[in-house]
């Protein structure tokens, strides 16, 4: 097997925005990033789901990150993208942000991880990623979604 | 080499010799001298001890081994059977099971070396030759269902057939100053890396000289699928004596034994033989002998082996042609099914868009129909197994029960062929066995009561099964006690489920229901066995969860039956498309009775909840839109559209603004993060693209 460089020290992350932060998503839980498409409304289920999609012929669950971290409802554009995320172990579920930005490697020594802060949309994120000027939040995905499961 | 790739296939493999280890030594028990009987248990133990040696589980293996001797030794005639035997031997199994599922959650076999039994095992054997060695067995076993074949100790690459290529080719060899032997190598016992061993063996022959038929076949070998030996035949200019030298300098190679190969012999007496190495792997591991000697059930072996082996095929169970498919590889071509399916519906859904009254067009979406549903069927077929294999581990347990419980109880099975999908029959297990539980517990009575009410002291305890359209029905009916209404409908109020003027207004259907409540339980005394008040609804979620039913009949003291209705596939459904406030909902046509149009008027209130009185019945319904949180698109005051569903014998009606015709639907999982809302089951893709969640009538009663 041929040695790979060693890429244990920098991670990829998949720029996002929602709102006027940046937020940072591992690119190896991302699956797929799809357009904006038509939702299929479940009843009875926590507000911050909006519904299922059809991904090619899978019955995939979308939630709003937004409504998620208590900000106001999403307004689709046409930047609007639902990125589908695939945990280990789970099946996979579509999180709905307003754009996507850029692919960016981050060094381990530009992330600064943070400790769990008492506001509440910040206990999603893990670290702070650092390029050049801008601060990018990085998206704790176990947080995001494990908790659908206890509500 | 690493054997844990093959671990499933011993747990798989595991699993069926145990039970079929259970039914058995439960006939053995009713007819103790049945010699097939015992070659059946002989055979089966020791594949078991086989798999689990070469897996490298010794306290399994060791297990195994003395229950073989004692088998061994039965056979032989010189131990009868006895009841407490088979009582050890249930035991023995038992220990087997839990070596088995601990292997299967953890790959470790776990420390229990089960000593007890073993001693018990041995005690058996006392009197006789306790210290029959492995090597006695191993011999027996190899020439008892052989002996048809060959001599005993004939040396096994004798047994090789060659065909005329392969004479030829040893003539031809011969001509050039080589000689052909024939060999067997004996691998030993304690060898894990069979086939890493056979692969030096023949990389050392090869050096010097060519293998030309090997026995199994090369790639059987490479592949283990052979006991301790493997033969060959070779071509080589070297002597005899340093071409088993060579071998045996392998390691872990117990010996090698070898001679001359006569051709002349095998061309005269049997011409026409050809070997089939391709049939021989499945046999041999059928037969779990270490024979060689292709022995086929085929119809076309048959006439060429001597009628001793017709006896043979008696014994054992004629092997289907049959392929094992992980099934998730069924998951995966039933999903492209589905696929296909879903672009059928959208083919339909476009050309009723376009208009185009093109008849070809139309024509050939009609045969895409039928060609999907056909496709469908067969898919669905292949998924079905009979529902036999989680049957034939309750006789066994109405035996344990009968002792456990000193009652006299018989059960009776029909039906054991009839088929489910696969996923229904691994969950329907355990909810069978509580009722049966349930039944032989709480149904079924002591002698001396029965025999008081004039019944027959032995109890019977009825499970059939059966396909009634596209459900499958088991029942599992008892001639005991039945259910006392009474103590069910005085327990709920004492436990306060009910109040008393509730009671009052029961049918006893409604108060039967009640048991299947959590914690609900009318025995007396917890048993071990049941009554912990676990059972019934741990059965109903069950079987809901199977998208299935269950129903109670009982007459006090004449018995209860227990009703079962689960559907026949899972995956695929005939749905009817509702249209409610802009929303698109499938309901099942399985649990549609009719559908009806009501006029506002007809809508009359009962304790605050909405009834229509239809034909007499008088059934609640249920306002689609304000349970589902939709703004219905309907005018009040024109009438309705209900759609009545049933579950078991209940009516409901459904409320929706508008219908849109029966569709052929594709059920998918909505998913764990998102399956909180009781209401929906499922989601299916419709033609055009979009996704329309499928509605649980079940969690509207």
């Amino acid at each position: 097997m041929d040695e790979v460089k060693n890429i244990a020290d920098s991670t990829q992350f998949i720029v996002i925005k929602i709102g006027n932060e940046q937020f940072g998503i591992d690119i190896k839980y991302i699956d797929n990033i799809v357009r904006m498409q038509n939702i299929t409304r479940v009843p009875k289920v926590p507000e911050y789901f909006n519904g299922v999609i059809n991904l090619r012929g899978e019955v995939i669950p979308v939630m709003s990150l937004r409504l998620k971290m208590g900000l106001e409802t999403d307004e689709f554009t046409k930047m609007t993208r639902i990125i589908i995320i695939k945990l280990e172990q789970h099946e996979g579920i579509g999180i709905i942000v307003d754009e996507v930005k850029e692919v960016m490697s981050l060094e381990n020594e530009q992330i600064e991880k943070v400790s769990y802060d008492k506001e509440e949309k910040k206990t999603f994120v893990y670290g702070v990623g650092k390029v050049e000027e801008s601060l990018v939040s990085l998206l704790d995905l176990n947080a995001v979604l494990a908790e659908n499961q206890d509500k | 080499m690493d054997v844990s790739q093959y671990l499933e296939i011993f747990l798989d493999e595991s699993k069926e010799h145990l039970q079929n280890l259970n039914t058995q030594i439960l006939e053995l028990e009713q007819d103790s001298e049945n010699m097939d009987v015992i070659n059946e248990i002989f055979r089966a133990a020791h594949s078991l001890k086989g798999m689990a040696g070469t897996m490298g589980y010794k306290r399994m293996q060791a297990l195994t081994h003395d229950m073989e001797n004692v088998f061994s030794e039965v056979r032989n005639g010189t131990i009868k059977v006895k009841a407490n035997m088979i009582d050890i031997l249930f035991q023995c199994l038992d220990a087997l099971e839990e070596y088995v599922s601990s292997i299967q959650e953890t790959t470790e076999e776990g420390t229990n070396d089960n000593e007890p039994l073993i001693k018990l095992l041995n005690d058996i054997l006392n009197g006789n030759d306790a210290g029959a060695t492995e090597e006695n067995i191993e011999e027996k076993s190899e020439s008892t269902p052989t002996a048809a074949a060959s001599q005993p100790g004939e040396e096994p690459w004798k047994k090789i057939k060659l065909d005329d290529t392969d004479v030829s080719v040893i003539k031809a060899a011969r001509a050039e100053g080589n000689q052909a032997y024939g060999i067997t190598v004996y691998v030993q016992e304690s060898c894990l890396l069979k086939a890493a061993r056979s692969f030096l063996v023949f990389k050392a022959l090869e050096e010097n000289g060519e293998i030309i038929v090997s026995e199994p076949a090369t790639q059987d070998i490479e592949d283990e699928k052979f006991d301790l030996d493997f033969s060959l035949i070779y071509l080589t200019e070297d002597p005899l004596d340093k071409v088993i030298a060579k071998i045996t300098n392998v390691s872990e190679i117990e010996k090698a034994i070898g001679g001359v190969v006569d051709i002349s012999g095998v061309e005269t007496e049997k011409p026409e033989e050809t070997a089939e190495p391709s049939e021989k792997p499945e046999e041999d591991r059928e037969a779990e002998t270490t024979e060689t000697t292709p022995v086929s059930v085929s119809a076309q072996n048959a006439v060429a082996v001597p009628a001793k082996q017709e006896k043979k095929a008696v014994t054992k169970p004629v092997v289907n042609r049959t392929v094992r498919v992980d099934i998730e590889k069924l998951d995966v071509l039933m999903n492209l099914v589905s696929e296909l399916i879903i672009a059928k519906n959208s083919l339909v859904s476009a050309s009723a868009v376009e208009e185009t009254s093109n008849t070809t067009f139309n024509e050939q979406i009609e045969y895409l129909e039928s060609v999907t549903t056909n496709l469908h069927e067969s898919v669905m077929k292949v998924r079905m197994v009979p529902i036999e294999s989680v049957l034939t581990k309750f006789p066994r347990m109405i035996r344990d029960l009968t002792k456990k419980l000193d009652k006299k109880m018989e059960l009776y099975m029909s039906g054991e062929d009839t088929e489910l999908d696969r996923t229904v029959v691994d969950e329907i297990g355990d909810p069978l066995m509580h009722l049966l539980r349930n039944s032989a517990d709480h149904g079924i009575e002591t002698p001396e009561v029965r025999k008081a009410r004039g019944k027959n002291e032995t109890g019977s305890i009825f499970l059939d099964a059966y396909q009634d359209g596209n459900n499958v029905i088991i029942e599992i009916r008892d001639d005991g006690n039945g259910i006392d209404v009474e103590a069910v409908k005085n327990r709920a109020i004492e436990r306060g489920t009910i109040t008393a003027e509730q009671a009052e207004n029961m049918s006893d259907k409604d108060i039967i229901d009640l048991l299947f409540l959590p914690s609900f339980s009318t025995a007396k005394v917890v048993s071990d066995v049941s009554g912990r008040g676990v059972g019934l609804d741990v059965v109903r979620s069950k079987i809901e969860a199977l998208s299935g039913e269950v129903e109670v009949k009982t007459k006090l003291g004449a018995g209860s039956t227990f009703i079962i209705r689960l559907p026949l596939t899972l995956a695929i459904i005939q749905a009817l498309m509702v249209m409610v406030g802009g929303e698109k909902y499938a309901i099942s046509l399985g649990s549609i009775e009719t559908i009806e149009n009501i006029t506002p008027a007809d809508v009359k209130q009962v304790q605050s909840k909405e009834v229509i009185n239809l034909r007499g019945n008088v059934i609640p319904i249920v306002r689609l839109a304000e349970v589902l949180d939709i703004q219905s698109k309907h005018d009040a005051n024109e009438s309705m559209v209900v759609v009545i569903v049933k579950k078991g014998e209940k009516l409901a009606g459904i409320v929706v603004d508008e219908l849109m015709g029966q569709q052929e639907i594709v059920i998918k999982s909505l998913g764990k993060y998102i399956n909180k809302c009781k209401m929906i089951s499922g989601a299916t893709i419709l033609g055009d693209g979009e996704v329309a969640l499928i509605l649980d009538t079940n969690a509207l009663f």
